[in-house]
């Protein structure tokens, strides 16, 4: 560091002491910096390249963990449903897709209800029990159908033939759920492709109407189903792929919830 | 020593001194209104916080939701605070190794009060319920390309300075500092054009602001910092760099490793299945360059060790470096794809991942930085040694509990995330205990920076110590607030100016 008692440099005009007391007052923090040395070149402990190595490592078993690149299998699974865990308590059946669980519970109903006369083809016996294979009121308006299989059917069906004394009434303790599957199943099963749900709320509505018609308690007539009943039934409908509750077909709320 | 070398070290401390006369007001301008906005993103924080384990906290107040004041805490801390932290020490650090003078103090200040601008319009609208959703860059849009040409504007300068610069030996500090300069450009243009102009499929955009993240941390924050660390370690203590050559390795592993970062947050989704497993292994092994530069800078300032002892800037240079130490140390241990990632997904070890990077490191080295520049800009010396000790204490008491508590707690609130038979709120309450400490801690933060935020601000006005002797932090002379003495000056003559 330079003294104040040094000689001045005579052939430069500079004051050093002058100069001096600048530096002091306004470039103390510059004077007594240090200068940057040169650069060291120590040994490095083995210590820390070791624990380095061991990073590098742990950081392949990360990457050897990458084994499948673009593979989107492992982490996106089309349609997937959480199962239930092992120990987990019994949430209740899985959701399913609405037309194929008011087919499945369709299924049940028709056996129970129509196979005996229908047969297990839906396709009758040509003399006495009509076929419902591409049935003109069975993948007609929904109304239509659902007074025939509530009320049962009297004289000339769709083609014109009458089958013996008709068709008698299936109400009798068919509930509206029970309705709407077996109308989804036999308009979307033996060939018949209507592709829509009859929902339960639908179901419902057939029930109110079966019991509103002027004759109630007798079979209906075709001029009665195409003067009365040519129409849908009322009620939203509801897409075929919608996730519903396979027993009481209410639509499940949260499937990834509440798996 | 010689008449000759005697006049040319006066010379050249007179060149050193007008360099930081030059950036006076640039530098005092970035550290001050950053230090407002570190206060002003603490006490969003504290906010925040307290909502997690009072929910009815303000909740009468819809700018004060929870999903408004905490992205708003994260953006005026990382745009508001870091950049500005990191302008102020990039500016000061470019002229003093270039030894150029500034001469664009203009632009400098015009572009930082656009940028403080860009930053309050980005906030306010954060918590007007305007922001983007993205996380790290929730400014609404507009906000982007403002922050973006005042950053050029500010740093344009200390580019021509290096390139002008007297031919010579470029320093390692120079290396970390310029490589931050321009890969901040980088990283800001490709994740703002990718979101926000040409946005592609919304899960691809989740993984590039999760990159985003990682980078604007260690491909910003880490090099400045570890840039500022490799100045004071040697200029304080005078030592030279321990190892060179080591230096050289930390800065290019680095260089390597930190662009692949990031896409770990993105485990399990339907990104392509390798990116999550590159970044998770790519973060653990920033374990590298930051190992390494960490115990470069700690033992060359450990072969001074009587200077270490009473330096305000070394005392938060080893603090912050200790902080590096544990980032290392956490990068590899929450990107365990088999055990912890999962955990840190959606839980508070994520957060607290960035806030020991920002804060625990990033922000202790930038305070460092400042009581080695301010009092050089200044020309006067720090007012009381009792203000850096209360800023020191309290924020790193403040940042090891946060660090630990979120760290810690966030792997309990992850376990009981990933028990999906148990209700939400059951990893919700897991975390409560920790989210109270979060608070206290963040407020034992807020207050050792209002201290620094006033200390700085006394400096910027004049107040400061006029005296050739430092302020030095030595508890041998209790009584006197500002340690040895020598001449104090506080009565001397005017300067000259």
């Amino acid at each position: 560091m330079s003294l104040p008692e040094q000689k001045p440099d005579l052939e430069d005009s500079i004051n050093v002491s002058e100069a001096h007391g600048r530096l002091v007052r306004e470039a103390a923090a510059c004077v007594r910096e240090k200068r940057i040395a040169a650069n060291g070149s120590e040994p490095i402990s083995l210590w820390v390249i070791a624990l380095c190595g061991v990073v590098v490592l742990i950081a392949g078993g990360i990457l050897g963990g990458a084994g499948d690149w673009f593979n989107y299998k492992a982490t996106f699974r089309e349609g997937y449903v959480r199962s239930a865990a092992p120990g987990a308590e019994d949430t209740g059946p899985q959701p399913k897709e609405a037309l194929a669980a008011y087919m499945a519970k369709g299924a049940k109903i028709y056996s129970a209800k129509c196979n005996g006369c229908h047969g297990a083809d839906a396709k009758g016996d040509g003399a006495n029990y009509p076929s419902l294979v591409g049935s003109k009121w069975v993948v007609g308006s929904s109304e239509k159908l659902s007074m025939i299989i509530l009320n049962g059917l009297q004289g000339p069906t769709s083609t014109g033939k009458t089958y013996g004394a008709g068709m008698p009434a299936q109400a009798a303790g068919l509930t509206a759920e029970d309705l709407a599957g077996i109308m989804t199943y036999i308009r979307n099963n033996f060939g018949n492709t209507t592709g829509d749900v009859i929902t339960a709320e639908m179901a419902k509505a057939a029930l109110d109407i079966s019991a509103a018609r002027a004759k109630a308690g007798q079979q209906v007539t075709g001029e009665e189903l195409v003067a009365d009943h040519d129409k849908a039934l009322p009620g939203a409908p509801l897409d075929p792929k919608t996730m519903v509750d396979p027993v009481t077909l209410a639509p499940a709320t949260a499937p990834a919830a509440q798996p | 020593m010689s008449s000759a070398t005697t006049s040319s070290s006066e010379q050249d401390a007179l060149l050193r001194a007008g360099i930081d006369r030059s950036l006076r007001h640039p530098v005092m301008f970035f550290l001050t209104s950053g230090a407002a906005w570190l206060a002003v993103s603490i006490l969003l924080g504290i906010i925040a916080s307290a909502k997690v384990h009072s929910p009815g906290l303000l909740s009468s107040c819809a700018w004060l939701t929870y999903g408004r004041v905490f992205p708003a805490h994260l953006n005026a801390l990382v745009y508001g605070w870091g950049m500005q932290a990191a302008f102020a020490v990039i500016i000061w650090l470019m002229a003093r190794l270039s030894r150029k003078e500034c001469t664009m103090t203009g632009t400098i200040l015009t572009a930082g009060h656009l940028w403080n601008l860009g930053v309050s319009l980005g906030v306010i609208g954060i918590l007007s319920g305007n922001g983007t959703g993205i996380p790290w860059m929730e400014f609404p849009t507009f906000a982007w390309p403002v922050l973006l040409i005042s950053y050029i504007a500010i740093l344009i300068g200390s580019f021509i300075q290096f390139r002008v610069r007297p031919e010579g030996h470029v320093y390692i500090s120079q290396w970390y500092l310029l490589a931050a300069m321009i890969w901040f450009p980088w990283i800001f243009i490709t994740a703002n054009t990718l979101l926000h102009c040409i946005p592609g499929h919304p899960v691809m955009g989740a993984a590039i602001s999760a990159w985003f993240r990682s980078a604007i941390i260690f491909l910003f924050f880490m090099p400045v910092a570890i840039g500022a660390a490799y100045y004071l370690a040697p200029k304080v203590t005078g030592r030279p760099i321990f190892s060179y050559s080591l230096a050289k390795l930390g800065f290019w592993s680095l260089a390597i490793i930190a662009p692949w970062a990031g896409m770990q947050k993105l485990t399990g989704a339907p990104i392509p299945y390798f990116l999550p497993y590159l970044g998770a292994a790519a973060t653990a092994l920033i374990f590298v360059p930051a190992a390494t530069a960490a115990y470069n800078t700690i033992r060359t300032m450990l072969s001074a060790e009587e200077t270490l002892a009473v330096s305000p800037s070394l005392r938060f240079t080893v603090a912050g470096i200790t902080g590096l130490v544990v980032l290392a140390a956490a990068a590899v241990f929450l990107n365990l794809p088999g055990s912890t990632l999962p955990l840190t997904q959606f839980s508070l070890s994520g957060y607290g991942f960035e806030i020991l990077a920002i804060y625990g490191f990033f922000s202790l080295v930038m305070f460092g930085t400042a009581y080695f520049i301010v009092p050089r800009v200044t020309r006067r010396e720090w007012l009381s040694s009792r203000l850096i000790k209360i800023h020191f204490l309290f924020s790193v008491y403040g940042i090891i509990t946060v660090a630990l508590i979120t760290l810690f707690g966030g792997l309990q609130q992850g376990i009981g995330q990933e028990d999906w038979k148990q209700p939400w709120a059951a990893a919700a309450s897991r975390a409560y205990p920790y989210a109270v400490a979060n608070t206290v801690a963040w407020i034992l933060i807020l207050f050792s920076n209002l201290f620094f935020l006033l200390h700085l601000a006394l400096m910027w006005i004049g107040l400061g110590r006029r005296s050739s002797h430092p302020t030095l932090l030595q508890s041998a002379h209790a009584s006197s607030p500002h340690g040895a003495e020598g001449d104090i000056d506080n009565a001397g003559p005017a300067t000259t100016h």
